[in-house]
């Protein structure tokens, strides 16, 4: 009986047994006032052994909080704690801007484009951006790429980590001055090393893998983003029975989201485009049908815009539908360099 | 399952020189090994040759379809190749080629296994370090109708092949080459409605505007992208090479 664990006198107990009172969940959401008039004890007793319950089930919640019950958090904790988690930037401000300051932990963003738009450059930048250290606004987090097209080259994420590193030692000097010390010591074969890459070739590895990644996030608590790139390869080949496949993708993204909120991580899954027939002319959409585009918390579609490559926040729980041009350069993602796109004010 | 550790790869992936150093330089290299490449062109551009000499440089597996395989242009390429090479004396490039013929999409996907048993095998004398394709538009030409069934099985042909292609490039770690086709292009390509495939709107290939064939599902399918073209010529040799894909830029050789 939980009740016999608590450090009260046994006649208490005694009173708390025979009222009914046996379990630590039976005690939660409880006043003291409500205890006393149960067990016909003055309210400072009653007092006593609530708060000897909530720390007998609270030891493993740093924050104190006054419910018993594992899981239930009031909203205005939510919130602190979501303002408190940094966001992972894809290095283009103005990208960042319209996801609300760059992408979510806890969250499942999909991001979706044609081919050579710049989905495996966005999924390599933000490999290498999770690594970005505490002091300077980041998460100082890992990685995890999975890989299902074989279009994530070394060369390239190595390119990109060097960049980044400059990029980060040109920041601490500009905190420097301000006084505010911070030491950047990485090397590009660091942020590599922090890149847990696996590389799936059939759907049923892809479906084996994520199933895995619970158990391995386990061991690498630091592990901040998982990036799958793409979500759509393996499952747009020949499956006799749509509803199978439905069921697979439905229950691969309810894992993924349950990752996410688990571990506290990102989870950024990347689709290809495809075209579909509507209202008798064929308009882009994202592949993987109607019941995928429900699984994900967030969906970003990348597309051209003449000669500039843009973002569009399609889907968002709390931010507004906007559009940002971005550009890849050789250093990674950025801002991109045209000046029409500024609205200028009078 | 454990995760590839990233630097036990090599910092520089390995690539497949064309031949040319001024294309090696604008490919970073070569042809990336590891994935799958595509060479654009319309006919006569010189799809084939390219494909022949890149099949001289390694120990390759030539899988043609189109009719006949120019054996005496191999043979001859051969030759130059031995000759510019000093160290391959007592060896013939061209015995280092495997060729074989396919006929249609159905058959590719048959003699995958058969592909990889081979490569895995002691027949080839040096581990099969390319797989080249000429041409993949050319097995899907004639069975399949313009209805949106026949497309959808298309495409899902198009996925398993890619699919077990890019499988075959990780195992063996062995560049993929594939030759496709042009097409003329029609209608817009901007806004989010249009298709507009990599950097460029459209291709000109001999005044006309052109895009690859085989639409927007096998242009998921393929990892790099290069448009070959040919522009008329008024005095000497013109060629431009425009690259689509993992690295973008335009050389013009003169």
């Amino acid at each position: 009986m939980e009740v016999g664990r608590l450090p009260i006198s046994a006649s208490l107990r005694g009173k708390l047994i025979s009222a009914g009172y046996t379990t630590f969940a039976s005690l939660s959401s409880l006043s003291h006032s409500d205890l006393a008039r149960d067990l016909k004890i003055p309210e400072s007793e009653a007092l006593e052994i609530l708060k000897a319950a909530s720390l007998n089930c609270g030891l493993d919640k740093p924050d104190k909080s006054n419910v018993i019950v594992n899981g239930a958090q009031t909203a205005w904790e939510m919130l602190h704690e979501e303002q408190s988690f940094p966001r992972i930037t894809t290095s283009s401000s103005d990208l960042d801007n319209i996801l609300g300051g760059g992408i979510n932990c806890k969250e499942v963003t999909e991001i979706g484009g044609l081919p050579g738009i710049g989905k495996t450059q966005m999924g390599i930048q933000l490999a290498v951006n999770v690594q970005i250290p505490v002091d300077l606004g980041g998460l100082g987090g890992k990685a995890v790429y999975v890989d299902t097209e074989g279009s994530f080259m070394v060369e390239r994420a190595l390119q990109i980590a060097k960049a980044s590193i400059v990029e980060m030692s040109n920041y601490t000097e500009l905190l420097k001055k301000k006084n505010r010390v911070c030491q950047v010591d990485i090397q590009p074969t660091d942020i590599l090393d922090n890149i847990f890459y696996f590389r799936i070739c059939t759907y049923t590895e892809q479906i084996a893998l994520i199933n895995y990644l619970d158990k391995f996030i386990l061991e690498h608590k630091d592990v901040k983003i998982v990036i799958v790139d793409s979500v759509t390869f393996h499952f747009r080949q020949d499956f006799e029975d749509l509803a199978l496949r439905t069921r697979l993708l439905g229950g691969m993204a309810l894992k993924l989201m349950n990752l996410a909120k688990k571990y506290n991580l990102a989870v950024v899954i990347f689709n290809q485009a495809t075209t579909k027939y509507v209202e008798g002319s064929f308009q882009l959409s994202l592949a993987l049908g109607d019941s995928w585009s429900h699984c994900c918390t967030n969906r970003v579609i990348l597309h051209w815009n003449g000669d500039e490559r843009n973002a569009y926040l399609d889907k968002s729980p709390s931010l507004r539908s906007a559009s940002a041009s971005f550009s890849v350069t050789s250093e990674g993602i950025r801002n991109s360099a045209s000046n029409h796109k500024r609205i200028k004010l009078m | 399952m454990t995760s590839e550790n990233l630097l036990t790869r090599p910092l520089i992936a390995e690539k497949l020189t064309l031949g040319c150093p001024l294309l090696d330089r604008c490919l970073g290299g070569g042809l990336p090994c590891c994935s799958i490449t595509e060479l654009v062109a319309e006919s006569s551009c010189g799809k084939t040759q390219f494909c022949l000499q890149l099949a001289l440089s390694a120990s390759s597996l030539y899988l043609h379809t189109e009719f006949p395989f120019p054996f005496r242009r191999l043979h001859q390429l051969s030759q130059a190749f031995r000759s510019s090479h000093a160290n391959l004396v007592a060896i013939n490039p061209w015995e280092d080629v495997y060729v074989d013929a396919v006929h249609n999409a159905h058959q590719m996907l048959d003699i995958m296994p058969k592909i990889e048993s081979f490569i895995e095998s002691e027949k080839p004398r040096l581990p099969v370090r390319l797989i080249v394709i000429d041409s993949i538009a050319a097995l899907f030409r004639t069975e399949f109708n313009n209805t949106p069934l026949d497309l959808k099985r298309r495409s899902s042909l198009f996925f398993k092949i890619s699919g077990k292609l890019k499988s075959l490039a990780n195992r063996f770690r062995s560049a993929v080459v594939v030759t496709n086709q042009v097409v003329d292009f029609m209608g817009a390509s901007d806004g989010a409605n249009g298709v507009k495939v990599g950097n460029f709107g459209s291709l000109h290939s001999l005044g006309r505007r052109v895009c690859p064939a085989l639409g927007l599902a096998w242009a998921n399918c393929v990892n790099s992208r290069v448009f070959l073209s040919r522009n008329e010529m008024v005095v000497g040799e013109r060629v431009s090479f425009t690259f689509v894909g993992q690295s973008i830029k335009e050389v013009f050789l003169a």
